[in-house]
């Protein structure tokens, strides 16, 4: 490792900006470098920029093909591939070497295989052996050129924003549309992902008819679940389980654990469920019941509060058999009165419930069906209704449930569990419980809003004709984002006459009707109507257009009520009332589906599912925490750097514990701060990305290094050539290197070198973290070596070295990256070399609003290229 | 409604035989291209839980009821749970050393939801499933049939997660429920009326002629390279009209008519024989017809009693699941044997039955061109290991029968988890190589006509 030291200090003695002045070649702080790196910024200091270096339009590097190729061709290859004999059909003499314009990148591609797998020249042809050099010469030339012909062929077709909406944003826009907030269309296949890592992006936004059919499917599978038939509210299951009354049941049951608080059985009995008369201190151990319907119950009621309560300690569960007596559809309320034994803000407890059967002996299932545990936040003196609204469709039921005999068994189980990090000891935090109350098919009010949304009052419901155009004049006007003529109602009505016949209501009849408006292309693709005229104003898209991007680009669903009127009247593209507008939806919940969506693409945390070492628990936290990250940065308007580097982090209890991050409680994110040993901050050490990017065991530089150069620095590394060799694990001299020398060895080879040399220093540079993202200094008993040099000399020690070098030198990079990421999301398509300009001109926008997230996402919303088809 | 008057003079026509149309248009009939004169492929698999009898070597019994034969490929030799295949020895072949890797250490009773599918569905908590091998066949096999496939078992329905009472699941992996009434299945295969199908494939039509009028409304509004775009959209609607058509086909044209001579359509699983005979009879009748070209059939579930635990009162045993308990008890083996030996007895029964008839289409006999697959997803006592497998048939496409094949290492003798009788073993450490069941199955697709080289997660098939 001593020539690496060497480099160090070379480089170092070079550019000094990275060395605090203080004598002591200590490096300066990643403030510090952050400040340096912004002086230098280029979008800064020219605001007129043309395009820059980083995406300038590549041109094929002909002068060096015929200084040094072609002398290596003639002397090795011509006399096989030339005028004299041509084998393989291929004249090397005749290949045209302007990769970009030229015709001939496959029959040069063909030619790079061969040569960086050392398959041609034929080693038994010793006369024209290749000299270790001329072939890396070659190789590296051909790479060159070939990944230049690639980026110009992807670049260089113009992309339209006219797509279909992806899977996400059909199934948010249905939910939207009905006002049923649960999944609807898990049904349809997954999106296929772009070379950038968009699954909106118009380029591969296909259809199929499989796709159509089952669109159809969804939709109206989807309005019967908002409507409903007959006036008449259906019965309700309802279960009333006060404490007082399971005590009564328990204390009586021939094998009931009585005991009296402060009892030498209590203590035995204390750790596990059990109820407590907290008047007379009597108490017996409980943890599953059995509960039938009430018949003629009413849901809803708040009993006095009772002294007898159930007692749930952390991580504990109440097991209560309901039967076979829950509904096969509806929304199933569980509302559970609850409190907590102590306040200490270091403790949370909160509430999940399970569903489960067991049909016979190894027959069973289990499954969570609370979407998130709730909190408990209440005191055990004053406990409060929590409610859980859980739609029983989708659930893994019973199948047994309907027999008429008991076995298979018929029951179905509902588990009310505390998830909590409380400790043990005496005082411990637990959940006191006196009253739950269980009821399906539970409507908030009747007939349910999701109804008369679609199926309103009027006085001219009497008239099939004239309420069905009501009815869908409303619809269609949300469904296609527009208003709507009467001349396409009447062809709806049109459907409905033909279909009338075959059904007993108009309700019914109308279902179908409107199901097949949901299948329409209006519906399922973001359009975008062409206009007569050169100025941007006719080359804009509409503003009923534009709100439908909007929606989509900010809550990855349709456009509500207030955008449409606005873009109706004219009046959404007013500067001041599209900011109020972007402000609004910001603000809205449904603007979270933004930061999920786009990080989950941008960063490619799909790569989660491929790898299978992270726990279950602990990846949950992992995929959210970048998430959360962004969200905090995007709501505080922080500057994107903090991406790079931040003194904070965005973590809940489950992560800080991975973090060693110290008091951190309960499951929710949350900003902290971190001081420098904790070696995080930003999103590149994140343990999303450093596990995903591993191999299962450790840490995997070249995917690590892949990712920085794909996902934050925008400059994507070739695809790695056909039969590359691998690593020969069988060789013991091989086995005893570090991962380090392994790479440094696999590098060497004249094939691989010359990407690698870009790639794999951004990976090493993260060696001190290992396959789940944890710190580390040392890997087996060997101290970590995470210096690398980069291509250009410059050495990144470690990742404080890696985010010093971006901060200080590569703002201008990142920033555009970043800028042409969102960028992409936003209009989704690809972009190509004829929207540089605009991306160039947006990033010196976001440097001059330094760097601010919530203020980019405005700008780019008032940009032309938003504005534009 | 026009359609109506249409539809009963159809029936008329057709003198009440009606029409059949089981399923949504839209799973049944997937575009192909039916050559008039292409032999069918079939595809049809049995099911049996509780595995098979397999005693220790030193065990007075394994001479006559270890249920794997003796001896190599060609020459083996059969055991008294077996020898009623003798007669069909060079139309068969039997297997060993397969099972699914995500099963082995998982209970036996929790397993036959996994024996078609290779799932990880493991032994408790959430449970997911996948496509199983006969629904990924008939995936590709609907469009030359009026049904898509024929799924039976004794006890009927979807049964539950890890006791499923079917065996074929869809591609989501939601099981499929299966049909156990002799009645039900012939009316469902030879009588049933298409009333509400056809009523449901006029809407359809009437649905996609305005989507297609709607969109080229709207591609007139949109730039040349956004209708290029939307006729994407447009084909998709026009493949949708396709199978309409192709589903309308099915409507129009006469259910086939068959010889009943041989049903007992009101058996029940208490009288055994009858019943095993008469739902096989109703998969014969549903190839000979070419109504479907995949079936499977589950006898029952996997452990606990129901219908399927009455199917050994036919050879005089009581219940089937108690026969795996009582190895041990004076003629256990035995009696596990003879019950084993019954249901070969009806498989063979049933290939005899193909094999004696010609192709209708003229090529060969049915056997020929059916592989018809017989097993359990355990073999010893709930041990989720060395699937016991029969194959039948399959010559015409492939299948080089007459041979016993032994796959894996460390195994040949199928002394591994032998004698056991207690619940202690199944999670026991594996200590022999078998090879991944998929493997099998990914040889059976190709073999079909199908273009794969995976199923199941695993890549490859099998060297037979």
């Amino acid at each position: 490792m001593n020539t690496l030291k060497i480099t160090l200090l070379l480089v170092f003695g070079s550019t000094c900006t990275l060395l605090a002045d203080d004598g002591q070649g200590t490096p300066i702080t990643l403030e510090a470098a952050r400040e340096q790196g912004r002086i230098k910024s280029r979008f800064l200091k020219d605001t007129k920029l043309v395009a820059t270096v980083a995406d300038a339009i590549p041109k094929a590097n002909v002068a060096y093909f015929q200084k040094s190729v072609m002398p290596i061709l003639n002397k090795s290859c011509i006399n096989c591939h030339g005028p004299k004999k041509s084998e393989g059909r291929l004249r090397i003499d005749q290949l045209n070497p302007d990769l970009l314009a030229g015709p001939d990148v496959e029959r040069w591609r063909e030619v790079y295989n061969a040569v960086s797998n050392s398959e041609m020249p034929p080693e038994n042809q010793s006369g024209y052996a290749l000299a270790i050099t001329d072939r890396g010469n070659m190789v590296d030339w051909l790479s060159e050129e070939l990944n230049k012909a690639s980026l110009v062929r992807r670049n260089s077709k113009d992309h339209s924003s006219f797509r279909r909406l992806t899977k996400y944003e059909y199934d948010y826009a249905l939910q939207d549309l009905l006002g049923l907030p649960y999944a609807l269309a898990n049904k349809l296949p997954p999106e296929t992902t772009t070379e950038d890592g968009f699954k909106n992006s118009s380029e591969l936004l296909q259809i199929s008819s499989m796709q159509f059919e089952i669109y159809r499917e969804i939709a109206l599978k989807a309005l019967r679940r908002a409507t409903v038939s007959g006036n008449r509210r259906p019965e309700a299951v309802t279960y009333l389980i006060p404490m007082q009354q399971e005590m009564d049941k328990a204390a009586s049951s021939k094998d009931a654990k009585i005991f009296v608080k402060g009892d030498e059985r209590y203590k035995n009995h204390r750790n596990a469920p059990h109820l407590i008369n907290r008047e007379t201190g009597k108490g017996v151990s409980f943890n599953s019941g059995k509960s039938m319907p009430t018949a003629g119950a009413v849901a809803g009621q708040t009993p006095a509060l009772s002294p007898v309560m159930l007692v749930l300690p952390s991580s504990s569960e109440l097991k209560l058999d309901l039967d076979r007596f829950l509904p096969d559809e509806g929304i199933m309320r569980v509302r559970i009165r609850a409190g907590r034994s102590t306040i200490k803000p270091d403790e949370y407890a909160s509430l999940r419930l399970m569903l489960s059967a067991h049909t016979s002996n190894d027959a069973n299932f289990s499954q969570v069906i609370s979407q998130r545990d709730i909190p408990v936040t209440a005191s055990g003196d004053n406990p409060q209704f929590i409610n859980f609204d859980i739609p029983l469709n989708d659930l893994q039921r019973n199948p047994f449930r309907k027999l008429a005999t008991t076995y298979p068994r018929r029951d179905e189980f509902l588990h009310i569990q505390n998830v909590s990090n409380a400790s043990n000891g005496e005082d411990r935090l637990n959940v006191l419980i006196d009253y739950i109350e269980i009821s399906a098919p539970y409507y908030e009010q009747w007939p349910p809003k999701t109804h008369t949304s679609i199926f309103f009052a009027s006085r001219n419901k009497g008239s099939e004709d004239i309420y069905g155009r009501e009815v869908l004049n409303r619809f269609l006007r949300q469904v296609w984002r527009r208003p709507v003529t009467s001349q396409e109602v009447g062809q709806f009505m049109g459907l409905f006459a033909k279909y009338r016949p075959g059904f007993a209501t108009f309700e019914d009849t109308m279902l179908e009707v409107l199901a097949t408006a949901l299948a329409t292309p209006e519906f399922l693709y973001l359009t975008q109507r062409v206009t007569t005229g050169k100025t941007q104003s006719a080359k804009n898209i509409s503003e009923l257009e534009l709100a439908s991007r909007l929606a989509v680009f900010l809550w990855c669903s349709i456009p509500d009520d207030e955008l449409l009127k606005l873009a109706e009247q004219g009046n959404l593209r007013k500067p001041e009332v599209l900011a109020a507008q972007v402000q609004r939806m910001l603000a809205d919940p449904r603007s979270r589906r933004f930061s999920q969506h786009f990080v989950e693409q941008w960063l490619g945390l799909d790569g989660l599912n491929s790898v299978t070492h992270i726990p279950a628990p602990l990846k949950d936290a992992l995929e959210e925490e970048p998430i959360a990250f962004f969200d905090e940065v995007l709501r505080q308007n922080h500057s994107i750097m903090d991406f790079i580097h931040s003194d904070y982090a965005v973590v809940n209890e489950k992560l800080a514990a991975h973090y060693v991050i110290p008091k951190v409680y309960g499951p929710h994110f949350r900003k902290v701060s971190i001081n420098p040993q904790t070696n995080r901050g930003g999103i590149l050490t994140g343990a999303a990305i450093l596990a995903m990017n591993s191999d299962g065991k450790d840490s995997h530089p070249l995917k690590r290094g892949v990712w920085m150069l794909k996902r934050i620095l925008h400059d994507p590394p070739p695809p790695p050539p056909p039969n590359v060799p691998e690593v020969d694990l069988t060789n013991p001299e091989i086995l005893k290197m570090t991962l380090k020398e392994r790479i440094a060895d696999h590098r060497n080879k004249a094939a691989c070198i010359a990407c690698h040399a870009k790639i794999d220093p951004w990976g090493i540079a993260f060696e001190n973290y290992d396959a789940l993202g944890v710190f580390r200094t040392s890997i087996k008993n060997k101290p970590v070596d995470a210096t690398s040099e980069l291509f250009n000399r410059q050495t990144l020690a470690g990742v404080d070295g890696l985010k010093r070098y971006l901060l200080a030198d590569r703002q201008d990079q990142f920033a555009r990256a970043m800028v042409h990421k969102l960028t992409a999301y936003a209009l989704g398509r690809p972009l190509s070399f004829g929207d540089r300009a605009d991306i160039d001109g947006l990033t010196a926008q976001l440097r001059q609003h330094d760097d601010r997230l919530g203020d980019l996402i405005p700008l780019i919303i008032s940009s032309n290229l938003f504005n534009s088809r | 409604m026009n359609d109506k008057s249409l539809l009963l003079g159809r029936r008329t026509f057709l003198r009440g035989t009606g029409v059949a149309l089981a399923l949504p248009w839209f799973e049944t009939f997937a575009l192909g291209k039916p050559g008039p004169d292409e032999t069918p492929k079939r595809f049809v698999s049995i099911y049996h839980p509780d595995g098979v009898g397999l005693p220790l070597r030193n065990d007075p019994a394994w001479k006559d009821w270890s249920w794997f034969p003796r001896g190599g490929e060609k020459d083996f030799q059969l055991t008294k749970v077996l020898d009623v295949l003798e007669p069909l020895r060079s139309d068969i072949t039997i297997y060993s050393g397969l099972s699914h890797p995500a099963a082995r250490r998982v209970h036996g009773h929790s397993n036959a939801d996994q024996y078609l599918t290779g799932a990880p569905i493991g032994g408790h908590g959430p449970y997911q499933n996948s496509i199983s091998l006969d629904q990924a066949y008939a995936e590709h096999a609907e469009s030359f049939t009026r049904h898509s496939s024929l799924v039976m078992s004794t006890n009927g329905g979807v049964g539950g997660p890890r006791g499923a009472q079917t065996q074929s699941f869809n591609r989501e992996g939601r099981p499929i429920p299966a049909m156990n009434k002799p009645k039900q299945i012939f009316d469902m295969l030879f009588v049933t009326s298409g009333k509400d199908a056809a009523a449901r494939l006029a809407r359809s039509k009437s649905a996609l002629d305005f989507l297609i009028d709607n969109t080229r409304a709207l591609g007139r509004q949109l730039s040349k390279r956004d209708q290029e775009t939307l006729k994407q959209y447009l084909d998709a609607v026009r493949d949708t009209e396709l199978k309409l058509a192709k589903a309308q086909m099915w409507i129009d044209k006469p259910i086939a008519k068959v010889d009943t001579h041989n049903l007992h359509l009101e058996a029940e699983p208490k009288e055994a024989r009858l019943y095993f005979q008469t739902m096989y009879e109703l998969i014969y009748l549903a190839f000979l017809s070419d109504s479907t070209r995949v079936a499977t059939f589950q006898l029952g579930r996997e452990n606990g009693e129901g219908p399927h635990d009455l199917l050994s009162r036919a050879v005089g045993l009581g219940a089937a699941h108690h026969l795996t308990h009582e190895v041990k008890k004076p003629e256990g083996w035995k009696n596990l044997g003879t019950y084993n030996r019954y249901q070969a007895e009806e498989f063979g029964r049933f290939a005899q039955r193909l094999k004696d008839t010609p192709e209708p289409t003229g090529k060969g006999n049915m056997l020929d061109n059916t592989l018809a697959m017989h097993g359990s997803a355990s073999s010893s006592f709930h041990l989720s290991r060395n699937y016991p497998i029969i194959s039948a048939g399959g010559k015409n496409f492939g299948f080089n029968n007459g041979r016993y094949l032994k796959f894996g290492k460390g195994n040949e003798d199928n002394q591994a988890g032998a004698g056991i009788d207690t619940d202690s073993e199944w999670q026991g450490k594996v200590e022999v190589e078998e090879l991944p069941l998929a493997k099998f199955f990914v040889t059976i697709l190709q073999r079909l006509g199908v273009e794969t080289d995976s199923f199941g997660g695993y890549t490859g098939s099998l060297d037979l």
